[in-house]
C-alpha cells in the first residue's frame, strides 16, 4: 500500500514537472518571438524619423549634403527591402545604421547645429531610436540564449525534445555595423 | 524656496569630508579587485535571496511553534502533578500547539501579503512628492526608460520626477505591466546620458526582478512577527498580575497545579516565550536588510545585462558617493525603494547589518569587476 502510495506521488511530481518545464519552453519560445518583432517596431520607427529629420536639417547643413542624401537613399533600400528576404533586409539596415552614424557624428562637429533647439531634440531622438534597435536585438539574443539553455540543459532538454522545441538563431550583427559611433549631444 | 537654499548650502558643508573620504577609499583599493560578469552576480544574488527567504519563512514559522509549545506548557503547568521532563526528549519538543502556532503564523503572513498587494501601490509616488512628466518636457529621461524597458522586453513603466536636489532614483509597482520609475531632478540635472541609462537600468532591474513584490511580502511576514513579539512583550508588561502569579506559584509551588514539575514548566514556557519573542524580530529584521541588501546588487548586476555598459553605473555611483543623499520626502518605511539610501551615509560605516542597501563602495566594486 505504502509503495503505491511513493510511486503515485513520483508520478504526479514527474506530470508537475513535465508540465512546468514545457510551460516554461513555450514562455520563452513567444518570448524570443516577441522580441523578433520588437525589432521591427523599432526599425519602423527609425524610418518613420528620416524624413523629419530630413526637413529640419536640410537648409542647416547645406556643407554636408551627402551625408544627409547618403541616409535618404539608405533608408529608400531599407524600406524596399523590409518586404524582401531577412538576410536582404537585415543587410539593408546594417547600412541604414552606418549612414545614421556618420549623420550622428556630422551633428558632433558643428556647435551651431547643436545649439538649435530642434536639432538637439532630433538627435535625441535619433540616438534613442538607434539604441532602441541596439537593444531590441540584445532583448532578442538574450531571448534566444533564455531559450537554447532550456532546450540543451538536462533534464528540460528531454521534454524540449520530445515535444520538437528547437534552437532559435542568434541576430548577428552585420559587419558595416560594427564600427562603433559615439554619440554625445548634452 | 529660500529655505530650501539654505538647507542646501548646509548640506553642501557636510559634504566635503565625505567626499574626501569616499574617492580617497576608491583611489586606496587599486585595480580590478574580483572579476566577474552580470550572468554570474545575477545567479548568485537570486539564489542568496531565496535562501534568506525561505530562512525567513522558518524564522516566522518556529517563532510560531515557540509560542504555541510555550503557552501548551504553560497550560499544563496547571493540570495537578505535571512534570514537562517525565518523558523522552522528542515528548518534551512536540507540541500540538506548536503546530498550530506554525500553521497560523504562515498563513496570516499569507492572507496579510494578498490584502496588501490587492490594495495597490500608488502609494509611494504619492509619498515622496513625484509628479508625472511628458514626453515633450523630459524628453531624454522617456527614452531611456522606453529603451531600457526594450532592453528588458516590458512594457515601458510610467515616468515621474521628483523636484529634489538630492540624487536618487525608484522603481515601484507590484506587477512589471503597472510600475513606475521615478528620478530627482538632481539626478537629471548631474548624471550624462550614460549614467542616467545605469540608473534607470538598475531600476528596471527591480520591475524586472518583482522586487516590489518581493519586499512587500517579506515586510509583512517581519511586520507580522514584529507584531506578535511585541504583543507578547506588552502583554508581560502591563499583566504584571500574570507574571507575580507565576513567580508566586513557582516559588512556593502552589496554585492549581501542584508539585515542582509544574512551576518548572511554567518558567520555562515563560522564559521560552520571552526569549523568542526578543530574538525572532531581531533576526527576521537581520535577514530582511540581508535579502534587501542582495537585491540591491542584483538589480545592479540586471542593469550592467540591460545596459552591457559595466561603466556607466560604475561613474553613476562615483557621481553620487560625493554628494548628500538626504531628500526631504524620503521615509524610513520606503528607504529600501531607491537607488540609493536616502538617509545612509556612503562611508564604511554604513555597512551595518541593518541596512537596506550595500554601502556603496561595495556596489562600485562589484562594478569595477564587470568593467
Amino acid at each position: 500500500m505504502d509503495g503505491l502510495f511513493i510511486a503515485g506521488g513520483v508520478a504526479v511530481a514527474i506530470i508537475l514537472y513535465i508540465v512546468t518545464v514545457y510551460n516554461g519552453l513555450v514562455r520563452s519560445k513567444n518570448q524570443v518571438e516577441s522580441a523578433w518583432s520588437q525589432i521591427d517596431v523599432q526599425l519602423k520607427r527609425r524610418h518613420d524619423l528620416i524624413p523629419n529629420l530630413v526637413e529640419v536639417t536640410k537648409d542647416a547643413m547645406d556643407y554636408e549634403q551627402e551625408t544627409l542624401t547618403a541616409v535618404v537613399e539608405a533608408r529608400a533600400k531599407a524600406v524596399s527591402a523590409k518586404d524582401g528576404s531577412r538576410e536582404g533586409a537585415i543587410a539593408a539596415e546594417g547600412l541604414l545604421s552606418s549612414a545614421m552614424g556618420k549623420l550622428l557624428a556630422v551633428f558632433e562637429n558643428y556647435p551651431d547645429l547643436k545649439a538649435n533647439q530642434n536639432i538637439r531634440d532630433l538627435t535625441e531622438e535619433l540616438s534613442s531610436t538607434e539604441n532602441r534597435i541596439a537593444f531590441s536585438r540584445q532583448h532578442y539574443n538574450d531571448s534566444v540564449n533564455q531559450q537554447n539553455v532550456r532546450v540543451e540543459s538536462f533534464p528540460s532538454n528531454i521534454v524540449a525534445g520530445s515535444f520538437g522545441f528547437r534552437h532559435a538563431v542568434y541576430f548577428a550583427v552585420d559587419e558595416a555595423e560594427k564600427e562603433p559611433v559615439k554619440v554625445d549631444l548634452r | 524656496m529660500e529655505s530650501q537654499d539654505t538647507n542646501s548650502m548646509g548640506m553642501a558643508e557636510q559634504v566635503v569630508p565625505q567626499q574626501d573620504k569616499i574617492s580617497q577609499d576608491i583611489l586606496e583599493r587599486g585595480p580590478v579587485i574580483e572579476r566577474s560578469d552580470f550572468v554570474t552576480e545575477i545567479r548568485e544574488n537570486k539564489n542568496a535571496s531565496t535562501w534568506m527567504s525561505c530562512f525567513l519563512i522558518l524564522i516566522g514559522g518556529g517563532f510560531g511553534y515557540a509560542i504555541g509549545w510555550s503557552l501548551e506548557m504553560f497550560a499544563s503547568s496547571y493540570v495537578s502533578g505535571y512534570d514537562p521532563f517525565s518523558g523522552t526528549l522528542k515528548h518534551f519538543l512536540f507540541s500540538k500547539w506548536g503546530i498550530g502556532g506554525c500553521i497560523t503564523m504562515l498563513v496570516t503572513s499569507l492572507i496579510w501579503s494578498v490584502i496588501v498587494l490587492v490594495k495597490g501601490d500608488r502609494v509611494l509616488v504619492w509619498m515622496v512628492g513625484a509628479e508625472y512628466v511628458t514626453e515633450e518636457n523630459e524628453r531624454q529621461l522617456h527614452n531611456v526608460v522606453a529603451e531600457m524597458a526594450i532592453a528588458s522586453g516590458l512594457p515601458k513603466p510610467r515616468v515621474v520626477v521628483v523636484e529634489d536636489p538630492a540624487l536618487n532614483a525608484f522603481a515601484t509597482g507590484l506587477t512589471p505591466e503597472n510600475s513606475t520609475i521615478g528620478v530627482t531632478r538632481g539626478l537629471l540635472d548631474t548624471l550624462d546620458r550614460d549614467e542616467l541609462q545605469a540608473v534607470v537600468g538598475h531600476e528596471m532591474g527591480h520591475v524586472l526582478n518583482n522586487d516590489v513584490l518581493y519586499a512587500t511580502m517579506i515586510s509583512v511576514q517581519v511586520g507580522l512577527i514584529a507584531m506578535v513579539a511585541d504583543t507578547i512583550k506588552l502583554s508581560f508588561r502591563s499583566s504584571s498580575r500574570t507574571t507575580s502569579r507565576v513567580a508566586y506559584r513557582a516559588s512556593s509551588g502552589s496554585g492549581r497545579g501542584k508539585g515542582k514539575g509544574s512551576a518548572a514548566a511554567a518558567i520555562i514556557a515563560i522564559v521560552v516565550l520571552i526569549a523568542v519573542s526578543i530574538i525572532a524580530p531581531l533576526s527576521a529584521k537581520l535577514v530582511q536588510m540581508s535579502i534587501s541588501r542582495k537585491r540591491e546588487f542584483l538589480a545592479d548586476a540586471t542593469a550592467v545585462k540591460l545596459t552591457r555598459n559595466p561603466k556607466g553605473l560604475f561613474d553613476a555611483l562615483g557621481k553620487i558617493s560625493t554628494t548628500k543623499n538626504r531628500f526631504s520626502n524620503a521615509n524610513r518605511a520606503i528607504q529600501h525603494m531607491f537607488f540609493v539610501n536616502p538617509f545612509r551615509d556612503f562611508d564604511r560605516n554604513a555597512s551595518e547589518l541593518f541596512s537596506t542597501h550595500p554601502p556603496l563602495i561595495e556596489r562600485i566594486d562589484k562594478l569595477r569587476g564587470m568593467l
